[in-house]
């Protein structure tokens, strides 16, 4: 009830509101264009500002550095920038479908479904191309998450968040031995599986970009669209209904939805967890409970935190770099507590 | 952990981090382990250089200085031996026949046990770090051989990292084994040395044959890098968005080729914490510019993909101008194998342009 009627607040409180909201979103687009330039900037070789930026607005020159950076800096950031609007967005809509705090796709053990199942398919089929992978992904996403919502079902009290969450990690890490043990029992293999077992930008070219690309933009269309729907269910199922939504059905959209991002996402750059946990948050913290807003918001949010981590991930080694996938988990996990710990947030 | 750079496709280790496909793990404990070590082979050489019989076995009785520097002694000559998969292969192309082998990997995927022949022979194990010790005590081996490797102060098999249940293959029997070190050449003569200590004729038959032809080999090898004085080459191993260059010290084939007129390309700064390599991103590739790619073998042609899928391979002018081939990384232990590397490669070096680059 507290969300109903916060809700209610907000939504009474007219066009200003309206206005601060959307000033914040656009300040986050600059951030997230700031924090785009500034990996595009970072790397292992040295490259001057200038040279940077006339890779960018005057290409042809055809020198080393403008190879680097136009095609191995640009395609990972732009991935970066997919990938965590992907994830931040599904971990909305999971949360919000769930009314589930603790709802993520690297908690819930939808990435590493799709991870588990890009890997298998190789397993059985022999590699192929990223294009074939997609669609092993969605489904691999698509039956842990199946999974995880019916073991955490189980039980009277039906799916509490904590019980999702057990349930997730139960899957997570029964999935993540899956792959592992399918790894090792094929070494021919391995260069190209190792990239599904920790979530990575690096070595991600632009093919790759280009693959993802319609799946994630399909997706992101359908959960931006979604805010309404969502805050129909955040209402409790029975006033959604009463409200005349069709519950079930937003309920298999909105898991679709989050199959087909996460998997798109999970395919380009192995699984990836907590982003999609934390943001959401933040994004509620900033913009109150209109899921509209918080969608906005967390598409744009998402991609500056990925991205920053993965920045953090390339200068905390003197030699070499973290994937961001680790950065993520090590930064993730104090949160997550936080969050399990907290009164305030539990309650959607 | 581990410490060399180790057949990276099969490893548990490897699995379990991915680092160490092309390992640079070496903590500076050990690289200093390894130093001393070296000093004090260098110092029981000098000592026992002058000294008979070195391998010399008494009547009946048996006795071998191993790579340790230890001389280990049996009152009879060994015959049932387990040994390393790669020291078999050594052992078995002179002539010495194990009763069982435990490999770093699955034997049919590994490049350096190709075309050797295991029927009849017990598989112990097929995982890095995993014998099993069980099956080994029933064969009642009177012999383990494994190489020794100064770095980690230990003999394949029993190293760090592998697990504890499987170093009790060291009770069953001793263990013994030429030292890795500067030269495979030596690495061989030392498995010749150890193969005639048990009694094998090593100048006899296929063996004395396969020792002939790498003579020969060697010969048109060092002719042809004599003919192409300006050429160099540098050996590789990409990974994910990593270019790994090999360090030649660390690579005993590597210093081979360059004590034979190869000109092997020393990068400049190796990393740190694991001197095998020196790492660098997928950004820097241009940095050493050879008129000859050597990929590593191992994972060969997966590093080639990985490399080729890189924006900036391009920027590579001897990949650019497919100027490539593999280089036979860290596995060799016969004559045979060797012959055929050198004249493989010998190809490869009358085919190259020295002045690509």
């Amino acid at each position: 009830m507290t969300a109903t009627l916060r809700l209610a607040r907000t939504t009474g409180s007219g066009v200003r509101d309206q206005r601060r909201l959307l000033a914040g979103l656009l300040v986050l687009g600059v951030v997230l264009v700031a924090v785009f330039l500034l990996s595009i900037t970072m790397g292992s070789r040295a490259i001057t500002l200038g040279t940077v930026w006339d890779s960018l607005l005057r290409p042809g020159s055809g020198s080393v550095a403008q190879t680097v950076v136009r095609e191995i800096r640009v395609p990972r950031t732009l991935l970066g920038v997919l990938v965590g609007a992907a994830l931040g967005l599904s971990g909305t809509i999971l949360q919000g479908v769930t009314r589930n705090p603790l709802a993520d796709p690297g908690i819930m053990g939808i990435n590493s479904g799709a991870a588990a199942a890009i890997v298998a398919s190789v397993m059985l089929f022999g590699a192929g191309g990223l294009s074939t992978y997609v669609w092993f992904s969605f489904l691999g996403a698509g039956a842990a998450m199946l999974a995880v919502y019916s073991i955490a079902s189980f039980g009277r009290e039906g799916a509490t968040p904590v019980k999702l969450a057990l349930a997730g990690a139960a899957v997570t890490a029964g999935l993540s031995s899956v792959t592992s043990t399918i790894v090792i029992t094929h070494s021919d293999a391995l260069n190209e599986l190792r990239m599904w077992q920790v979530g990575s930008l690096a070595g991600r070219y632009l093919p790759v970009f280009w693959q993802v690309l319609p799946f994630i933009a399909v997706g992101c269309a359908v959960a931006l669209f979604s805010g309404r729907a969502l805050n129909g269910l955040a209402l409790g199922e029975d006033i959604a209904v009463a409200l005349g939504q069709h519950v079930v059905r937003t309920r298999l959209v909105m898991f679709a939805t989050v199959a087909v991002l996460c998997g798109a996402a999970t395919a380009a750059c192995g699984p990836i967890t907590f982003v999609g946990l934390v943001v959401p948050h933040l994004a509620r913290l900033l913009c109150g409970p209109d899921y509209r807003w918080i969608l906005a918001y967390a598409a744009v949010l998402t991609p500056v935190v990925l991205l920053g981590a993965d920045i953090l991930g390339r200068v905390v080694l003197a030699n070499g770099e973290l994937q961001v996938g680790v950065v993520l988990g090590v930064l993730g996990a104090p949160v997550f507590i936080a969050l399990v710990r907290s009164r305030n947030l539990v309650k959607l | 952990m581990t410490s060399r750079p180790r057949a990276p496709i099969v490893t548990l280790a490897a699995l379990l981090t991915p680092r160490l496909l092309t390992p640079r793990l070496l903590t500076p404990c050990l690289l200093t382990l390894c130093l001393l070590t070296l000093c004090l082979l260098t110092l029981s050489a000098c000592g026992s250089s002058g000294a008979e019989a070195e391998t010399g076995s008494k009547d009946d009785g048996w006795s071998f200085v191993s790579g340790d520097g230890k001389t280990y002694t049996l009152d009879q000559k060994p015959t049932r031996i387990i040994a390393h998969a790669y020291a078999a292969a050594a052992l078995m192309e002179f002539g010495i026949k194990p009763v069982a082998i435990y490999a770093d990997g699955p034997v049919k995927d590994d490049v350096g046990l190709k075309g050797v022949d295991f029927r009849g022979i017990t598989v112990l194990g097929e995982t890095w770090g995993k014998i099993d010790v069980e099956k080994a005590a029933t064969l009642r081996p009177d012999l383990i051989v494994g190489d020794w490797w100064p770095a980690e102060k230990a003999y394949s098999g029993m190293e760090g990292g592998v697990e504890a249940k499987s170093k009790k293959i060291a009770e069953l029997a001793p263990i013994v084994g030429p030292s890795q070190g500067d030269s495979i050449v030596e690495l061989i003569e030392g498995y010749e040395k150890l193969a005639s200590s048990l009694g094998a004729d090593v100048t006899a038959g296929s063996a004395g044959a396969a020792k002939a032809n790498f003579a020969e080999a060697l010969d048109t090898f060092k002719k042809a890098a004599a003919a192409k004085p300006g050429l160099t080459a540098l050996a590789i191993s990409p990974y994910d968005d990593k270019y790994a260059v090999a360090v030649p010290k660390y690579a005993p084939e590597l210093l081979d080729f360059q004590k034979w007129g190869l000109d092997v390309i020393t990068p400049k700064t190796p990393d740190k914490d694991f001197p095998y390599w020196e790492t660098l991103s997928f950004e820097k590739v241009d940095q050493y510019q050879p008129d000859l790619l050597l990929f590593d073998d191992r994972n060969y042609p997966n590093n080639y993909e990985t490399l080729e899928k890189a924006p900036t391979a391009q920027t590579i002018e001897a990949f650019k101008a497919k100027a490539y081939t593999t280089w036979p990384a860290y596995w060799m232990h016969t004559w045979s194998t060797y012959a055929d590397q050198l004249n493989r490669l010998t190809g490869e070096i009358e085919k190259a342009d020295p002045d690509l680059t």
